[in-house]
């Protein structure tokens, strides 16, 4: 079983400066959880997402599809004049806006969940569970491969940089 | 940077960050107070007055309403439209204020959501109930039928309004409910009772808050926020064209999209007003949802309530200035004097008048005015919306036709009854629901509040 290290922090702004530490000496930090985002942690765990790609393709694909929806009922499949106004009109555009946008949403958030693999009902333990309170947790992955002298340095530089706790975890979620 | 000089302390109190989830999820946790069972009760009430009125209009049919050939639309377009314009609150307070970078909406956003959500049901009961034979309803979809196939008239501005407001609820309530996520997991950690965590942990979806699904999160949050802005001016142009795209003196103006847009975000936040202003008194959350927030509602009203009442000039002097002689008639004989007066300077005095009174500090910093005030808003926006329908269908083009209008108890209790649909839904959100974004405000609370090099009073 793999096993990490924890180093808990009580200050988001003690946290960063932790990660900087712990790069800058060859420690590689594998996750960070919190109570709520931290912008400067994603440049520097080099984490990025691809979500907004798929949300355009869903919006050129959903404006596009409900286009020839519009145009095949309305022209093809049943020309039917309204008030002298031409089969093929701008005023479809107001239909194809909002599905966009809602082909766009409902998309962009069935990815998300099929993303980040979460589901109604699904459950989890986490490495530790003050991480969505008040407590932010690094995770040192791969204990288990270090020798003592090596974790004794990881535990040492986490408790250098700040940490109020340091603790060894069997929990490996996104690692 | 916010910069607390300036802007004063956001969250009061020196809250730390667990402070934060136990002061909002105090109320889940605590037994349901008296209040609640009362409230509650006069809301199941005003539903089963409303659930009469429903089931009387759909087993006879909408004859039983007192419109009439002339007025065909009364109570209920009145109502629809008054409700969509309350359910544009929360996504302008989440979105514009995000794009803003407003901090203090973070105390509010949830609550404005939760509004939002139920008003637009509210909202969507009367266009189904208006069908007639309701039974008939799936007549709007376009599927594949035995007539022809035959299918909707998509330049229809009524077939543009299902499609905006079943997106529009749509977005909302996937928003609101993914920025629930974090705080359900919050509950799911913390709680003592296994119902709770079992409840909580399925509507959490396993969220773990590492920071990937943080990346990701916000990245969500704020394409679906994005993609809801132009929803929130699309959504009341759309119900606006209803009325603008007919002939009808009154209605057939370019001024109707944007004057109704602006119309539905002074009654949204009117009604957030009149809510959060209760909330944080029935749950002590003046720490979150402090005096200035409240100050910052009623500067943004004022602004608005200004283009409110150039609008309303507006319309007079083109009613005027366009030579049209119906269009004057409407707006002289049928508004500003005659049958309908009482309405019409209802509407100017309730939105164009009385918030500018919140020029004043001494009346900003005085909640029960503003509260008041706030109530005013959302009765001057009903009249609005009854100025608009049934003056101008009264009299029109043809005298010999002319008609007036009057709503049956009928209408008035389905009226009701959707009062009493909105209050239940907020009085569970209030009981079931963190109230208030705690990681939101967990986000915000440092650079807001605590940052000592920032804050005046350390």
């Amino acid at each position: 079983m793999k096993t990490s290290i924890l180093g808990i922090y009580e200050d988001e702004d003690v946290l960063m400066h932790a990660i900087d530490k712990l790069q800058a000496s060859n420690i590689k930090v594998a996750d960070v959880y919190s109570p709520f985002p931290l912008h400067g942690i994603w440049s520097r765990l080099k984490l990025n997402t691809k979500l907004p790609y798929a949300t355009f393709i869903y919006g050129a694909v959903g404006a596009v599809v409900i286009f020839i929806m519009l145009y095949w009922m309305s022209v093809v499949s049943y020309p039917l004049k309204f008030g002298g106004k031409p089969l093929n009109t701008l005023s479809f555009i107001i239909i194809m806006f909002v599905g966009t946008i809602f082909i766009g949403t409902l998309f962009t958030f069935l990815t998300y969940l099929f993303r980040e693999k979460m589901y109604p009902g699904k459950q989890v333990v986490l490495p530790d569970p003050r991480s969505v309170e008040d407590k932010f947790v690094i995770v040192i992955a791969n204990a288990d491969e270090m020798n003592e002298q090596e974790s004794k340095h990881v535990m040492k530089m986490l408790k250098e940089t700040g940490a109020t706790e340091i603790k060894e975890s069997t929990v490996n979620l996104h690692v | 940077m916010y910069n607390t000089r300036v802007r004063g302390i956001l969250i009061k109190g020196n809250k730390t960050y667990s402070d934060v989830s136990r002061d909002v999820l105090r109320p889940l946790d605590e037994p349901t107070p008296i209040w609640w069972w009362v409230t509650a009760g006069l809301a199941i009430i005003a539903m089963a007055w409303g659930s009469w009125a429903f089931y009387n209009t759909i087993s006879t049919g909408i004859g039983i309403w007192g419109l009439n050939n002339n007025v065909g639309w009364g109570f209920e377009i009145i109502n629809f439209v008054w409700w969509i314009g309350i359910g544009h609150a929360g996504t302008a307070f989440s979105i514009f204020l995000l794009i803003l970078r407003q901090k203090w909406r973070t105390s509010i956003n949830r609550a404005a959501e939760a509004m939002t959500i139920f008003a637009v049901m509210a909202a969507g009961l009367f266009p189904l109930l208006h069908m007639g034979r309701i039974w008939d309803g799936f007549f709007i979809f376009p599927y594949w039928n035995t007539r022809g196939p035959l299918w909707d008239n998509f330049n229809s501005p009524l077939f543009w309004d299902v499609v905006a407001i079943s997106t529009y609820f749509m977005a909302s309530a996937l928003f609101w409910y993914m920025g629930m996520i974090p705080d359900f997991a919050t509950i799911r950690e913390s709680t003592a009772s296994k119902i709770k965590k079992k409840i909580y942990g399925a509507m959490s979806f396993g969220w773990i808050g590492n920071a990937k699904s943080w990346l990701r999160f916000e990245t969500a949050a704020l394409l679906l926020g994005g993609m809801a802005a132009p929803l929130v001016v699309s959504v009341h142009s759309i119900v606006s064209m209803d009325f603008s795209v007919s002939v009808v003196p009154g209605w057939h103006t370019t001024i109707f999209p944007p004057y109704f847009v602006i119309g539905a975000i002074f009654s949204g936040f009117g009604m957030v007003l009149t809510l959060m202003i209760i909330l944080r008194k029935l749950y002590s959350f003046k720490d979150y949802v402090t005096d200035g927030h409240l100050d910052a509602i009623t500067r943004i009203l004022t602004f608005i309530s200004l283009i409110m009442a150039t609008a309303y000039m507006t319309e007079l002097f083109t009613a005027w200035y366009s030579g049209s002689e119906y269009e004057l008639f409407t707006f002289l004989n049928n508004r500003v004097t005659g049958e309908y007066t009482f309405a019409y300077w209802t509407m100017i005095t309730c939105n164009a008048i009385i918030p500018q009174l919140f020029w004043f500090k001494k009346i900003r910093k005085n909640i029960t005015i503003v509260f008041i005030i706030s109530i005013f808003i959302n009765i001057g926006m009903w009249f609005e919306r009854y100025v608009i329908v049934v003056t101008s269908l009264s009299k029109d083009f043809l005298p010999a036709t002319w008609a007036s209008y009057s709503p049956t108890i009928i209408e008035v209790a389905a009226f009701v009854g959707t009062i009493g649909l909105f209050v239940f839904g907020v009085l569970a959100f209030f009981r079931w629901l963190p109230t208030i974004a705690i990681s939101e405000v967990k986000g915000v609370l440092k650079e807001t509040t605590t940052l000592k090099s920032f804050t005046d009073e350390n």
